[in-house]
């Protein structure tokens, strides 16, 4: 097996395509453990990606530099979105689902990412700095490993300790332990005097700004350049993955790469002069979601495994 | 800890007004009230869930100002809930772990170890026995409550306030439960046990405060009061504590059978083992049992709502096909269910609505597909005079009635649907007095035209002031069945904690 | 600051609090504007013209709200029975390729026939797509906000393929034009829906029939035994269980029910615009999405579904027409998106008292006593 056969390419370029969908999966499990369902991720990567975009063509520091306060710019300003939608369903109780649309309306292609984009004249132009392999070529040249776990950029490295440190924060720490429960029993957790807005409220944030590294993903590695609606739907892509993954950081990391693989394989396929529909390929992963959903519908498989049982339902304390 | 005018409002009610109470270190204090005396107010406020509107809360001299339940927590006081505040898919470790705020800074990582180790070492020593590895759905209601307590132990709360502990448990049960109380005052920590239970209140307190109407009615030692005593605060004037019991009557024919019927519970997990027993016409027949044993599967079973997985329930001898509620309610089963608002009404729909609940299929409420909104009303109109429901009209939302006239719509829906059967589970929970005995004249009136009824209760009073026959459960299982006449309560006690084997 | 839930809704707080929603909406739009460096009167007073005031804008305002208003009938008919279909966009692109494809078999019959076969294959093929969720939830108990919504790119990308991926009966192959650039084939004559024009507003039968259905859905919930049992189950499931209704085939029917308008619309976007099944167009508009927000922003009521479509219609219409011009990019979607907020948001006023002073002054007269403590 070579490095440019069929499968080394398929994985290769489906961990590039994951890591996105890694990021904002992430984010979405943080908050989704704390039971905020965010169906706005679509929207905070597409203003994380215009935002993290602007960075690098506006500020004039040296490349690493830029790059880095690109990333970060880009999660703040996806924080920022999901601030918004904590706030609508934590402080005023509203529906989940309708504010996580709403966001995405606001922030998506056609909303502020569009508008921010086209104000700041960002489109046309590729991006004058971007992330890149960093590794040697030697080790990038390796057989089969080479390109698929050395060939890729930081980002991709970036997002493994992520997987690591949401996975032990959650499993491991007392605020993960917390965390978790506020989103499986809010009355308990306040009755144990666990603050539950504050919770829902904080990881509510960092989803967002994972999100917001997701869309730079887009923007500033896989793209390169600022097209209006980048992501084309990868954020719904991540909302799947969460639920296909169980709600486990360890799972997203596998889910992601295998929902990448499949954006990556009508292309490699078509570099080897097989023609497959990448339109029904693509159907892949919100019909295995699908499946998943249904396997995980026994109530005792949700016990065991399933959603967050709280997740959707504002929590009011003196409500009678 | 001492409570100085607290006072409490909720919209359209005074739930706590200028309430005072005072308990000492190491003193087991009562807190006795009937239900809506605003007990549970009350200790939602001591627990910082609710702000008072008005007063003070002192402990150990010094003012206490609660906002939230992490400042009661750090004070050290910790509250047993009526319905248990633990995270299910979680181990009993790692929610005795959740409330525990003290060391939040020392231990950032979890160490599930050490918990389990000095949950092990507490539970031996207040008799509390409970697997700190088990997930919570996976125990009982019993064991959770143990859970309860070992959560304020571990945290070293000073002040534990019990809400009605004993609901949930057998007699033999409420003993231990009442020594582990009694070593935990003299281990020099103050415990405050909500009641409405006379018995208990004497059995267990040093002193009690009785609440009335939101108001604290007094303070008395209870070695110097009687139960009658008690009951006259309580409720403001003198009640009668042994109530009537029924005449005897003719044996009539059999309305109700359950034979052999088996069912799942919620969990998946088996509810009922071959149940059978009988109900004849005028006949009052009573479940006894601690919650949680099978009674409210079983009421859901003959009443259709839950599947059958063998057996038969039959009435005037026809088998009906089980898990279907259609069937049950036309062959003429009224069913009062233990949860008035979600299952027994539907809570924003109107008093209207949820008087044709279940004959809005015929006339005269519909007329092929099609209602007929204003007799619908009418009808509702007259039912409300009838059974004397307080509310503005026909139109307001169910979920704004208070619990008796909940309870008078329920009954007004199921007696005027002419039954021949009325399956009553916990028909009288959570009611205040006068509601409770309306309830009890309803039911009383139903059997003496004819109706059997089967009321399924936890209150062994209400149980033998009622029922004719007494059935008691236990795992499921019918443990045994005696006639109310002459029957002992040491011994129900004893079949309702599993009979000859718990002995 | 305290929130009580309230005992009674007033009634014009649900028409003060949207009211306010707007114009707060807007004032925060403005700021938008300001701080980017546009003219926040100038862009809002072209964006109201090209909405409604300008010549032809509220015929294609129509144009705009029609698809909005099936969309929103779809969300708000299931929302009733607390089953949250946001499908409606899957479900609009199923009637609009079973609409298309009735309209392209009937070619040679009569119109009135080939336009009927339109809106029931179109009601068919919505019905079809939200019976997958509204099975699985009815009898496997799975979630069906997450089905639904994942089911909108299984049929995207379905309706794409049958378009740009392969030769199917739906996409035109001769001329040149379909050589470069696939497209569907064009509808005939006969598929063509009609359309009146009323003081020089020019009203689709497409609307027509939303504004229909919104009369049919009201009186099908206010005033039938269907309607009764779909506002017990949605209130409580066990109470209706309890009642013995057929809580299970209800689910179902109600999401066929809903998935059969969302599809009506997408069959009218076949006969009434765009005269082709046009996968391009549909999954750019995102009308499901806006459908349910509208559902939501109308409290479910069909007859503020359908006002509701035609005002955000308008902004749609406007962010078109203006899409060219040196108009900001984007504001649409942003005005949206702070109307939707803004609303959600003045919900809480609606659904309780919100107090922010810190001791109450006066206890609150007691006419009716709920139940003491939870």
């Amino acid at each position: 097996m070579t490095n440019n056969s069929l499968l080394v390419l398929v994985i290769s370029s489906g961990v590039g395509y994951g890591t996105p969908l890694l990021y904002a999966a992430l984010g979405e499990v943080l908050a989704e453990r704390t039971g905020v369902l965010n169906l706005g991720v679509e929207g905070m990567m597409l203003v994380g990606a215009v935002m993290g975009f602007w960075t690098v063509q506006r500020i004039h520091i040296g490349s690493t530099l830029v790059l880095a306060a690109a990333i970060g710019v880009a999660a703040l300003a996806a924080a920022a979105m999901a601030l918004i939608h904590a706030f609508l369903v934590v402080t005023l109780r509203a529906n989940q689902i309708v504010s996580g649309l709403a966001l995405t309306i606001f922030a998506g292609a056609g909303g502020l990412s569009s508008y921010l984009g086209n104000d700041l004249n960002l489109s046309g132009a590729p991006a004058r700095h971007q992330f890149t392999e960093p590794l040697p070529n030697s080790l990038q040249n390796l057989k089969i490993v080479g390109p698929i776990l050395f060939g890729q950029s930081v980002l991709v490295y970036a997002s493994w300790l992520f997987v690591a440190l949401v996975a032990v924060y959650l499993r491991w720490t007392r605020a993960g332990l917390n965390a978790r429960a506020v989103g499986e029993s809010p009355a308990a957790a306040d009755a144990m005097g666990i603050d539950v807005v504050r919770y829902r409220y904080l990881h509510t944030i960092a989803g967002g700004a994972l999100a917001g590294i997701g869309g730079a993903t887009f923007s500033l590695w896989l793209t390169p350049q600022w097209v209006d609606g980048l992501t084309e739907g990868a954020g719904w892509i991540a909302i799947a993955l969460v639920i296909f993954a169980f709600w486990r950081p360890t799972f997203c990391l596998v889910g992601a790469y295998f929902f990448g693989a499949l954006t990556a394989l009508p292309f490699a396929l078509q570099a080897h002069n097989v023609h497959i529909s990448g339109d029904l390929i693509q159907t892949i992963p919100y019909a295995a979601t699908v499946v998943v959903l249904v396997l995980v519908s026994s109530a005792v498989a949700r016990r065991r495994l399933g959603a967050p049982a709280a997740l959707g339902r504002p929590y009011v304390r003196e409500e009678r | 800890m001492t409570l100085r005018g607290i006072t409490k409002r909720f919209p359209g009610v005074v739930a706590n007004d200028h309430v005072e109470f005072e308990a000492e270190v190491g003193e087991v204090h009562a807190l006795l009230g009937e239900n809506g005396a605003g007990k549970t107010t009350l200790s939602n406020i001591l627990t910082g869930l609710y702000r008072p509107d008005e007063g003070e809360i002192l402990l150990y001299g010094e003012p206490l100002e609660l906002h939230a339940p992490r400042d009661a927590l750090d004070a050290g006081i910790a509250m047993v809930h009526q319905h248990f505040r633990l995270v299910e898919p979680f181990t009993v470790a790692e929610n005795v772990l959740l409330a525990d705020h003290r060391d939040a800074t020392r231990s950032f990582l979890v160490r599930p170890r050490d918990v389990e180790r000095r949950v092990t070492e507490l539970s031996r020593r207040y008799g509390l026995a409970v697997d700190p590895r088990a997930r919570i759905w996976q125990l009982s209601l019993g064991e959770q409550q143990r859970v309860e307590i070992l959560k304020a132990l571990y945290q070293d709360a000073k002040v534990l306030i019990l809400d009605e502990p004993t609901a949930v448990l057998t007699p033999q049960e409420a003993d231990a439960l009442f020594e582990t109380i009694r070593a935990m005052a003299a281990d020099g920590r103050t415990v405050i046990f909500i009641s409405h239970k006379l018995h208990e209140v004497k059995a267990v307190a040093d002193r009690v405060t009785v609440l009335r109407g939101g108001k604290s009615v007094g303070t008395v030692d209870a070695a110097d009061a009687t139960p009658r005593s008690l009951a006259r605060l309580m409720v403001g004037r003198e009640v009668e504590i042994a109530r009537p019991v029924g005449e005897q009557r003719e044996p009539a024919q059999v309305v109700l059978e359950v034979v052999g019927v088996s069912a799942d519970g919620d969990r998946g997990t088996a509810a009922l083992h071959d149940v059978t027993l009988s109900v004849r016409a005028g006949e009052i027949v009573a479940v006894a049992g601690v919650a949680g044993n099978g009674q409210r599967e079983l009421a859901e079973a003959i009443a259709g709502v839950r599947p059958i997985r063998s057996g038969d329930v039959r009435v005037a001898g026809r088998a009906l096909g089980g898990g279907d509620p259609r069937e049950a309610i036309r062959a003429g089963i009224a069913y009062v269910p233990e949860d008035r608002l979600g299952v027994g009404l539907a809570p924003t729909l109107s008093i209207a609505s949820n008087v044709v609940l279940k004959s809005y299929r015929r006339a005269p409420a519909s007329r092929g597909p099609l209602l007929l909104l204003s007799r619908i009303r009418d009808h509702a109109a007259g039912l409300m005079r009838r059974y004397d429901v307080r509310a503005p009209g026909p139109d307001v939302p169910a979920r704004l009635l208070s619990g008796g006239n909940l309870q008078k719509v329920v009954l007004a829906r199921e007696f005027s649907s002419e039954p021949r059967i009325v399956v009553a589970a916990s028909p009288t929970r959570g009611l205040d007095i006068s509601a409770i005995e309306t309830v009890h004249a309803y039911l009383r009136k139903a059997a003496s035209e004819g109706v059997g009824v089967l009321l399924i209760s936890e209150d062994l009073d209400e149980i033998l002031a009622l029922a004719d026959r007494i059935v008691v459960m236990y795992e499921g299982r019918v443990e045994g069945e005696r006639d109310a006449e002459g029957a002992d309560v040491e011994e129900l006690g004893l079949l309702m904690a599993g009979g000859e084997e718990a002995r | 600051m305290r929130i009580e839930r309230r005992l009674e809704q007033p009634r014009w707080l649900s028409f003060v609090v949207p009211a306010v929603a707007i114009a707060l909406a807007t004032l925060l739009g403005g700021l938008v504007l300001l701080v980017t460096g546009h003219a926040p009167v100038k862009s809002f007073r072209r964006l109201f013209e090209a909405a409604f005031t300008a010549k032809g804008a509220l015929s294609a305002t129509v144009v705009s709200a029609t698809p909005l208003a099936f969309t929103g009938l779809c969300a708000a008919v299931a929302f009733r029975m607390n089953l949250f279909n946001i499908g409606g966009e899957g479900q609009l692109y199923g009637g609009a390729i079973t609409g298309a494809t009735a309209g392209l078999l009937l070619a040679h019959s009569p119109s009135p026939v080939a336009i009927g076969a339109m809106v029931l294959a179109g009601a068919a093929g919505g019905a079809l797509v939200a019976a997958i969720p509204g099975f699985l939830r009815a009898f496997l108990a799975t979630n069906e906000i997450i089905t639904s919504l994942m089911l909108n790119y299984v049929v995207g990308l379905i309706l794409t393929y049958l378009i740009f991926d392969t030769h199917s009966y739906l996409r035109e192959t001769k001329g040149f034009e379909a050589q470069v650039f696939p497209q569907g084939k064009t509808l005939p004559a006969s598929a063509t829906w009609p359309s009146w024009t009323v003081h020089g507003l020019a009203l689709p039968l497409g609307f027509l029939v939303a504004a229909g259905l919104a009369f049919a859905v009201w009186g099908l919930y206010a005033r039938t035994r269907f309607g009764f049992e779909v506002q017990v189950i949605g209130d409580s499931s066990r109470a209706a269980r309890y009642a013995g209704m057929r809580t299970r085939r209800k689910i179902l029917a109600v999401m066929c029910l809903s998935g059969a308008l969302a599809g009506i619309g997408g069959a009218s976007q076949d006969g009434d615009f765009r005269h082709q099944l046009d996968p391009r167009g549909l999954t750019a508009a995102g009308y499901g999405y806006a459908g349910i927000v509208i559902a939501a922003l109308g409290r479910y009521n069909p007859f503020a579904v359908v006002v509701l479509a035609f005002g955000l219609g308008g902004l749609q219409n406007a962010g078109y027409t203006l899409q060219s011009a040196d108009f900001p990019a984007g504001l649409v979607g942003v005005m949206e998106g702070l109307i939707l907020f803004c609303a959600l948001g003045g919900e809480i006023f609606v659904r309780y008292r919100v107090r922010f002073e810190r001791r109450a002054p006066k206890a609150p007269t007691a006419a009716l006593e709920p139940e003491p403590s939870p």
